[in-house]
């Protein structure tokens, strides 16, 4: 019970860093959405310890853990364009896994790459 | 109001079961980002509720990805060693990534023949869905209709990702997360969190870094796209 409290209380401060950052890019006209801004304002306030990472960390990983659940409304949301996906659905599927396929290689190899240049570059 | 909080339930409820069920099998398929929507949607024919009224509650869920955006923060926190020492790398692939995401839409969409504002839609799909919406408005694509292929690439990545850390060289935890968080966003990260802590944290870096990027680079990338 202790622990669901915590929960709740450090997903509400979380929110009031998205609502700081939502405050911010709309004063500011910002086209960076308000959650990202919210994400850089909370680890720069972790960086200068203005927040301690415990008043944060059970909250945070709450949400991280359970992440998948918050996209199952959007995913839902892909029967309003039920015509276009009968349609063209098939199309759509190939373009996003073939794409996604070569999104995937171009940066892990780069990555995996980049990352044995440098240890080999050290010896 | 009732229909919203039915709905909440029912989409908590649903994703518990499945994911339950998904800790036992671990299959792919049976991921909840997959099977619980597709139970709903079987839910709201059955019973003849709308979308709309369905979203009245789902969309409490929606909002808290809000602050599950900041919480990446923590992550990324805890390991800002790792952004620190690998610095050049971890810029170079994703820039790499977030180029690529665009060119390869851009060009097998246009080999599929499909409309131009659909195409225009489906460019910022690789990253988190605020961001995607925010890019689609700005180059001219449907934003609602982004959002649809941003859930689509997440469901895609999480099936073929791990299977190609499985199956190719690709070894460093580093790169194993950069793969699917720019591949796949918040849905990849959270695939690389259950692969283990420094790939979920180096997937976090990935998905906040496409997000940036992809707003940085959209406006360059369509001048050579159009």
């Amino acid at each position: 019970m202790k622990k669901v409290l915590l929960i709740v209380v450090q997903v509400i401060l979380l929110s009031l860093f998205s609502l700081a950052g939502n405050f911010i890019s709309k004063v500011f006209y910002l086209p960076i959405s308000g959650s990202i801004i919210g994400l850089f304002l909370l680890f720069i306030c972790l960086h200068f310890k203005i927040i301690k990472l415990s008043w944060v960390e059970i909250g945070a990983g709450f949400l991280l853990a359970e992440l998948l659940l918050f996209f199952i409304p959007s995913a839902v949301g892909v029967i309003q364009y039920k015509s276009d996906m009968i349609h063209n659905g098939l199309k759509f599927i190939i373009i996003i896994v073939l794409s996604t396929l070569i999104v995937m290689l171009v940066t892990g190899f780069s990555a995996e790459f980049l990352l044995r240049r440098k240890e080999r570059s050290k010896q | 109001m009732t229909a919203g909080f039915i709905s909440f339930i029912a989409t908590v409820a649903i994703y518990y079961l499945s994911k339950k069920i998904y800790q036992k099998k671990t299959w792919v398929i049976l991921s909840p980002l997959l099977i619980a929507p597709v139970i709903l949607v079987a839910l709201l024919s059955i019973t003849h509720t709308t979308y709309k009224s369905y979203s009245s509650g789902g969309q409490w869920l929606t909002e808290i990805l809000q602050p599950a955006t900041v919480a990446f923060a923590v992550p990324l926190y805890k390991y800002r060693h790792i952004l620190k020492k690998q610095m050049a790398v971890i810029a170079l692939s994703m820039t790499a990534g977030v180029t690529i995401a665009f060119i390869s839409s851009d060009f097998i969409a246009r080999l599929t023949h499909v409309s131009p504002n659909v195409i225009l839609s489906m460019l910022p799909r690789s990253v988190t869905t605020p961001i995607a919406m925010a890019v689609s408005i700005n180059i001219g694509g449907i934003p609602a209709m982004t959002a649809a292929f941003v859930i689509m690439t997440g469901i895609t990545g999480i099936i073929i990702g791990p299977l190609l850390i499985k199956w190719l060289p690709i070894n460093d935890k580093l790169s194993k997360g950069l793969l699917l968080g720019m591949g796949a966003h918040g849905a990849g990260t959270s695939k690389a969190l259950e692969i283990g802590k420094e790939e979920g944290a180096a997937a976090s870096l990935a998905m906040v870094i496409a997000a940036v990027f992809t707003l940085a680079l959209a406006p360059v990338l369509m001048t050579f796209l159009t």
